[in-house]
């Protein structure tokens, strides 16, 4: 495992989308220490802004690359990276765990992998990510798994799991995927969404699920709708059943029993063919 | 002609009689009484004594009236309830929707109390797909009714020299646009910018507070005319002419027409342009700091 931590707060943000499991495997403790990050304007060393722990050579070999693949692509990034952006960017596989905050598009257009934040994290988690799990224990900001602007479809795949609240336009544009966010969303989530799932644990403000086409929205809180949205009817979508299987072994857990869901289809502006399902308890 | 949260009669004197329901077009013999306008607004401003229909709606609702009209104009259902919470029976949208298939060339002109308001962007993004889908009916258009001098001129110049029209990035050599994340306002709120230069515009007296804030923290440079709220929290402050006063250049209309300013007076101050090619010239001046860039990498 390699073991970065911050020991110097950028003054503006710092590009590092050299920090992936990807670029890190199989080199050499130099030359992950030289690789490149943007700090503005200025191209600059990842040694300048991380410590790049030296237990990255397992058999004490220095000088060559990492020989077990699988450890090399283990990354572990200590200190608050809140000013960090891209990191894990379109990684493939390995894991990467920050321990405090992640900066900006963390983990955008991933198609394998674990990410897994123990603080916060900031806007554009997961941006047209296809595959990997992305696993944020704090906040995160607005548009998780979203589309980039004048992107046609966001997120393809994968797992984005958030335990506290989220910003704004979550899931715009997503095409597939799952989204479960255990604290609150703010406005626009499922912006245009174009099928997936999102689950909705602490509920939404205002004009959720928005322009969207197809896909799913779960909440299990009462939440505003638009006026282009309907009632259908109140059922026990069988579906779901399996989707909480499923994110029971990721630790989330949607009710099932003991209650119905009510179903909203919407949005007719489009018109869309996308379901909302608010979880109504039994009395 | 629909005004959507805007105060025309006011904030644009001249737009009713020079440019929009008072001129007489070859279709529109008659002037005024050829054209219909309605004025959509969260209270009863002086421009609505100009409407033939004013639609007062309550604040923050525009977006879902938007979308409810998007789907009323295509014959979709929508939810009366909801509808009503907007401030606007169910009748009344139904009769807006009328009136504007009836339209031979139907425009909506949307002011700030639509995209500052919450919702911002996917307002002003409602009412351009709102235009957009009208077209399946009749002509139609949108136009954004710019609060502040040449906006819309910086939007043009920065679309046509880097493909974008704001919130663009040129840190790694070419241009990134993200607005929210590269947009003014979020970069001096996030304190994510360690010097600024302010060229016509006066942040400090409409930014929010943390902006303001870091704006007095960092290098601060102003190029105006006159000392602003800027300038008293800025590190320099350099006078220039006045554009179109003592300055010539070009400003572009709301409706992206470039108009050429012929100075009227002299000015023993120097114009913008000349303040921004010397300070150019001296950066030019400086090694590059991208790597292959006049041959030297700069760590």
């Amino acid at each position: 495992m390699i073991t970065l931590t911050l020991k110097q707060q950028p003054t503006v943000p710092l590009e590092a989308e050299n920090i992936c499991p990807d670029v890190v495997a199989g080199l050499t403790h130099d030359a992950v220490r030289a690789l490149p990050v943007y700090h503005g304007k200025r191209q600059c060393r990842l040694d300048e802004f991380f410590d790049v722990g030296q237990a990255f050579q397992p058999d004490g070999q220095a000088g060559k690359p990492n020989l077990r693949t699988d450890e090399a692509t283990e990354l572990e990034i200590h200190g608050d990276c809140s000013r960090v952006k891209w990191i894990g960017r379109g990684m493939t596989r390995g894991r990467i765990k920050v321990v405090g905050n992640a900066g900006m598009h963390l983990g955008s257009g991933m198609t394998g992998g674990v990410i897994e934040v123990t603080g916060n994290a900031s806007d554009w988690v997961g941006a047209e990510m296809k595959d990997g799990l992305i696993r944020i224990h704090g906040n995160a900001g607005g548009q998780v798994g979203a589309a980039y602007r004048g992107s046609l479809a966001g997120m393809a795949g994968g797992t984005i799991l958030i335990g506290g609240n989220a910003g704004l336009e979550v899931g715009m544009r997503m095409k597939r995927g799952i989204i479960a966010v255990g604290g609150v969303v703010r406005d626009f989530a499922g912006l245009q969404m174009k099928g997936g799932t999102l689950v909705l644990l602490g509920g939404a403000e205002i004009r959720t699920g928005a322009w969207m086409f197809r896909g799913t929205i779960v909440s299990l809180k009462p939440i505003k709708l638009l006026p282009t949205f309907s009632y259908s009817c109140e059922y026990e979508p069988s579906f779901l059943r399996i989707y909480a299987k499923h994110l029971r072994t990721l630790g989330v857990t949607i009710p099932i029993d003991g209650g119905m869901y009510q179903r909203f289809t919407g949005d007719t502006s489009l018109p869309g063919k996308g379901e909302i399902l608010v979880w109504q308890a039994q009395s | 002609m629909i005004y959507w949260g805007g105060n025309p009669a006011e904030c644009h004197p001249r737009h009713f009689t020079k440019y929009t329901i008072m001129q007489k077009g070859k279709y529109t013999q008659n002037g005024r009484k050829d054209r219909t306008m309605v004025l959509v607004d969260i209270r009863e401003t002086p421009s609505a004594k100009a409407a033939n229909l004013f639609l007062q709606i309550r604040p923050g609702k525009d977006f879902e009236l938007i979308t409810a009209l998007r789907a009323l104009i295509k014959g979709q259902r929508v939810n009366e309830d909801a509808v009503n919470e907007t401030g606007l029976p169910l009748s009344k949208l139904e009769e807006l929707v009328a009136k504007m298939k009836a339209a031979r060339f139907g425009v909506i002109f949307f002011g700030m109390g639509l995209s500052m308001t919450r919702g911002k962007h996917m307002n002003s993004a409602a009412v351009l797909m709102l235009a957009a889908e009208m077209n399946a009916f009749t002509k139609f258009v949108a136009m954004p009714m710019r609060g502040h001098g040449n906006v819309t001129g910086a939007d043009v110049v920065m679309r046509y020299t880097t493909g974008y029209p704001f919130g663009v990035n040129l840190c790694r050599g070419y241009p990134r646009f993200n607005p929210g994340e590269f947009s003014t306002v979020d970069l001096l709120v996030r304190g994510d910018v360690d010097a600024c230069l302010v060229l016509g515009a006066d942040p400090g007296a409409t930014m929010p507070q943390p902006g303001i804030d870091h704006l007095a923290k960092i290098p601060t440079i102003v190029l105006d005319p006159k000392v602003t709220h800027t300038s008293r929290l800025a590190r320099v402050h350099i006078t220039t002419a006045a554009t179109g006063v003592s300055a010539p250049g070009t400003v572009y209309r709301m409706d992206e027409i470039p108009l050429p300013l012929r100075p009227a007076l002299k000015s023993p101050y120097p114009t913008d342009e000349e303040v921004v090619r010397r300070i150019r010239e001296a950066v030019k001046r400086r090694p590059a700091w991208l790597p292959g860039r006049n041959g030297k990498a700069v760590m």
